[in-house]
Parts: structure tokens; sequence; C-alpha cells
């Protein structure tokens, strides 16, 4: 390659010679690069998941295995087993050989205490279920500036599944809740990461309130079918419209608590907000922190798909809106970069922390490139910001107004 | 003298039939026998209720070194980091060097990782602050329509 060069070739040419040698690594000979060790150049776009019952997800991480579910495949009303997001702590637990016989111990602040196997849990209890949001904790971290910490997600750390189980206040009223209980510490089977059996990969806890709140569920089917090993199967918590890992996976243990949980997730900047707003960037004060309990409001437009080239003028969008604890109120619509906004049409949910279904119809003035934007508003009049506001750490919050970019063709 | 009559005759024939054909061992006076068939060998699927208890799990994943963008540190960042997780998360990152200190103290505190040195941590700390900064673009530094 130098021999091609020029004698006289400049040093800032020589240079940027040797910075494409260095990043285009598509200008060797495959067999090359790998016999010198470099890593392959990385091909275009992001890395799609290639596993047996799941739909070709953009994966995060693969160990742990964090894969998220791409806006345009969040079309359906209730999210498919195979396109429903995964978020992993630790690793993925053996399958059971016999899931009815799979035990979960109620313990603590409890009068009677007591182990439980999945089978009875089934037959004791009423079988509720229930169409409800499962969002992790760090959904739209990506959007912070600078960098958060941990996997980048976009909007697709979310997805709205119907959940089958019994209600955990049924279990918990019948191991007899003591008046010293205040919280709770969820406890599941996945083993850390390091394989060190010892250690749970994490361990969260919700107030009693919200595990004695009817939609609280113990869960072992999803979408009607078992609960698959890669979700929790064959038994979860969903603590709905909360930080997914609340919703322990492979769940063994309810330790009800006279004070707030400290299991590992709890403490640091894991699943908490800078009570006092830091500077963007910087470390921040762990102490001066609060819990990140209901997730915020987010519409995420699911057709078109960002980069859609449009036929026509008029464009039918639609999408879903959540808010965790609380409904959506509205959705509007902006062509025009916030400057004027058009309310979109909302469903009601089919129950209480389901995503709500919007649509819209718009009328774009001419050919050309275009932002559609898409805000919601929650029961409480609280709307998304412009851009991911209240930096933390560890980037959780980041709810900023939906848009997609689109081309209507000439 | 004891007579031969017809019955002793047909004494003596038969017996003499039988005494050959129990004493013929290769067969050549018998039909053609049914062949023996022994008992099938126990099927070696597993027992019933057992299942593979990998079923359903994830793909297994493996990095290597080379993985990482080469530099000073990063055997040391490679072999301390992936005891645990994979180099997909730590290149998802972009940090100060301020923040990767704490991400440090974090992986010790919550995550429980065994800790290392102080030479090593300042060299790993070198080096994924060198490595991966921050480096958020603009939010139309990746339009759709400029590929």
């Amino acid at each position: 390659m130098r021999q091609s060069e020029p004698r006289n070739a400049s040093r800032r040419n020589v240079l940027k010679g040797a910075g494409i040698a260095a990043a285009g690594l598509s200008l060797l000979p495959a067999g090359m690069a790998l016999a010198q060790g470099t890593a392959p150049a990385a091909a275009k776009g992001p890395k799609l998941l290639e596993m047996e019952g799941k739909a070709k997800l953009i994966v995060l991480g693969d160990k742990p295995l964090n894969a998220e579910t791409p806006a345009e495949m969040t079309d359906d009303d209730v999210t498919p087993i195979d396109k429903f997001f995964i978020r992993n702590n630790g690793l993925v637990p053996d399958a059971p050989a016999d899931a009815k016989a799979w035990k979960i111990k109620i313990d603590g602040e409890v009068e009677k205490p007591m182990e439980i196997t999945l089978g009875d849990l089934m037959s004791r209890f009423p079988n509720v279920s229930y169409k409800m949001m499962l969002e992790c904790g760090g959904n739209g971290r990506s959007f912070f500036s600078p960098e958060a910490r941990g996997n980048q997600w976009t909007n697709g750390g979310a997805g709205c599944a119907e959940w089958t189980g019994v209600r955990l206040a049924d279990v918990l009223k019948a191991a007899g809740i003591k008046p010293s209980a205040v919280y709770t510490g969820h406890y599941g089977a996945d083993p850390h990461l390091s394989g060190d059996t010892g250690k749970p990969s994490i361990s969260r806890g919700v107030p009693i309130a919200k595990a004695m709140e009817p939609h609280t569920l113990i869960v072992f089917k999803m979408n009607g079918k078992d609960l698959p090993l890669i979700h929790g199967g064959p038994v979860r918590l969903i603590v709905p419209g909360w930080a997914g890992s609340t919703s322990t996976k492979w769940l063994t243990r309810i330790w009800v608590r006279d004070k707030e949980h400290d299991g590992p997730g709890m403490g640091g900047f894991s699943y908490r907000l800078a009570k006092t707003p830091i500077v963007p960037g910087s470390k921040g004060d762990p102490k001066d922190t609060v819990i990140l309990e209901s997730m915020p409001v987010r519409a995420v437009i699911s057709f078109p798909a960002d980069g859609a080239k449009l036929a026509s003028k008029k464009l039918d969008l639609r999408g879903h809106a959540w808010a965790g604890e609380n409904d959506v109120k509205t959705v509007d619509i902006s062509t025009d970069y916030g400057v004027t906004w058009k309310p979109a049409k909302v469903d009601a949910p089919p129950n209480k922390y389901a995503w709500q279904r919007f649509t819209a119809s718009v009328d774009l003035p001419a050919a050309g490139y275009y932002e559609v934007w898409a805000k919601a508003t929650d029961s409480k009049g609280v709307t998304q910001p412009f851009v991911a506001g209240n930096w933390n750490p560890q980037g959780y919050g980041g709810n900023p107004i939906n848009r997609i970019r689109v081309l209507v063709a000439t | 003298m004891t007579q031969l009559n017809i019955t002793h005759v047909v004494v003596i024939s038969l017996t003499a039939v039988f005494l050959l054909v129990a004493l013929d061992r290769a067969g050549e006076l018998r039909g053609p026998q049914p062949t023996y068939t022994p008992p099938a060998a126990p099927v070696a699927a597993a027992p019933v209720g057992q299942i593979d208890p990998d079923k359903g799990k994830p793909p297994p994943h493996n990095d290597t070194v080379a993985d990482l963008p080469d530099g000073k540190g990063r055997e040391a960042t490679f072999y301390t980091c992936t005891a645990c997780h994979g180099v997909a998360l730590i290149k998802a990152q972009g940090l100060t060097r301020d923040l990767w200190d704490s991400t440090f103290d974090l992986m010790l505190e919550r995550h429980r990782m065994v800790p290392v040195k102080p030479e090593e941590r300042a060299e790993i700390l070198d080096y994924l602050s060198e490595q991966f900064p921050p480096r958020r673009k603009s939010r139309n530094a990746d339009n759709p329509f400029l590929k």
C-alpha cells in the first residue's frame, strides 16, 4: 500500500492512508485480518438476535443477553412472545425438569412462612390475566447526552403481553403479613455472571402497598403459553408500571422486610434518580438519590418506521403510549419540530397498566424531509420533554418526545 | 423267540425317526425354524419427564481479546471485565475517566467483582477512558437518508 503512494505524498495523506488501513479492515482480505488477531470489521447496522423462538431483536449485549424490540416491531396490540424484549442481569438458569415442582418461599415479616410449589400456587389461588407493560428501568437511556452508564436502550426495552398468574396480594395474605412489613425483597434463580452461585445477580423489591396492588402478579403464562425460560419461566413476578428489575424472573423467594430492601440493585445509582439535579456527565452523590418507582410517560410510533420513504403526502401513523402507574390522556403529533401540534386518537387501555393505541392522520405540506414527533401526556398532566433531562449516571427516566424521520417522494 | 409284528415295526421306525430328529443338531432334517430375535435394547432417550436443561437458553457467547481495540491495558481490561460480562457492554459505554472510575466501584460494590491491584486498576481505567470516552454525536449524525 505504502509502495503505491507517490514519493512526495504529504504527511497528511500518509496519515490518512494509515487511518483507513487501521479503521477499514474491509481493505484487507478477511483471512489476513483474522490472522493478525484484529477484530473483523463490524457489519453495518446493529447486531440482530439469532435465537430459536425469538425474532431478530437488536442485541445490546451478548453476555448477559440483552436485546430490544425495534419500534416498527412493536405494532401489535399484544406483543407476541418472539418480539418481546430480553433483559438479563445474570445467567439464564437451567430449565426445570418439572415446572410444577418449582418452589417459591415466602418468609420474613409474615405469620406463617411458607414454601409453595408452582403447581400448588396455580391451584390454590384464583388465576387472573391482564395485558400489562413490562419495561426495563433503563428504557430510553441512549437518549442521554453525554452517555449514561449501562445498556443503551432506545425505546425498545418495553412490551405489553398478556400475563396470567396469581395475585401476589393473595399469596401474602395467605402467609399473613405482619404490621411490621414495609417492603418486599425478591430473589430469582439466575446465577451471577461470574458463575458464583453464592451471589444473587440482582435482588430488588417494592413497598408493601405496590406488592398488594391487585395487578402485581406471580406469573406463569405469557400470551396463554407456558412462560418461556428466557422470559423468566416457569414463574416470575410482574410488577406492572415499575422498573422491570422488580419483576423478578425465575422467582424463588419473596422476603417480606421490615425496612426498605437492600439487595443488589437497590443501592448506589442503581434504579435511582438524582434528588438534587446534577451536572450531566458528573459523578453525583449516591446518597442524594431517590428510587425510580413508576416508569415515565412515553409514546412510540410503530408505523411507519424511522427512515421510511413515503409515496404520499398523507400519512396515517400509529403507535402505543403508556405512563407507568398512570393512564395516557393525550398524544399529540407535530411535523414541524414542535411549532404546531395535532391531537392523535387515543384508545382506552383494555385494563390498567396496558399500553394504549394512538392513531393519527397527518397531511405533510409537500415533498421532502420531515420529522414526525409524538408526545404523550399522562392522566396527571405530565408530558414528555424535548430532550432527555435530569441526567443521572445510570441513565433512568430518559423519555424525550419520540421522533421518526421520513422522506416524501417528489 | 418273539415274533416281529406290524406294531413292532411301527414303534421301532417311529423311535428311530424321533432319535434322528432329536440328534440332528444341524437341523438338516427339519424345516426352516423361526430365527431368534433378542429383546429390543432400551431406547437411549431420556427418562420420561426429564428435559434438556439448556433448552430455551440463549446461544453460548465467547469473546476474545481481539474484540477490544488494541491499546495499553487491553489484556488486563479484557480478563478483568469478561470474567462476568461480554465486551459489547464495555464498547457501548462512552464515559469520562471519572465515570469509568465510579463504574469500577459499581462493579466492586454492586456486582461483587474480584478486586484488582491499584496499579492494575489505573491501567484499566487509562485504557477505558482513552478507548471509550464520551462520543455521543448530535441527533442528526445518523440521518437515515445520508447513508
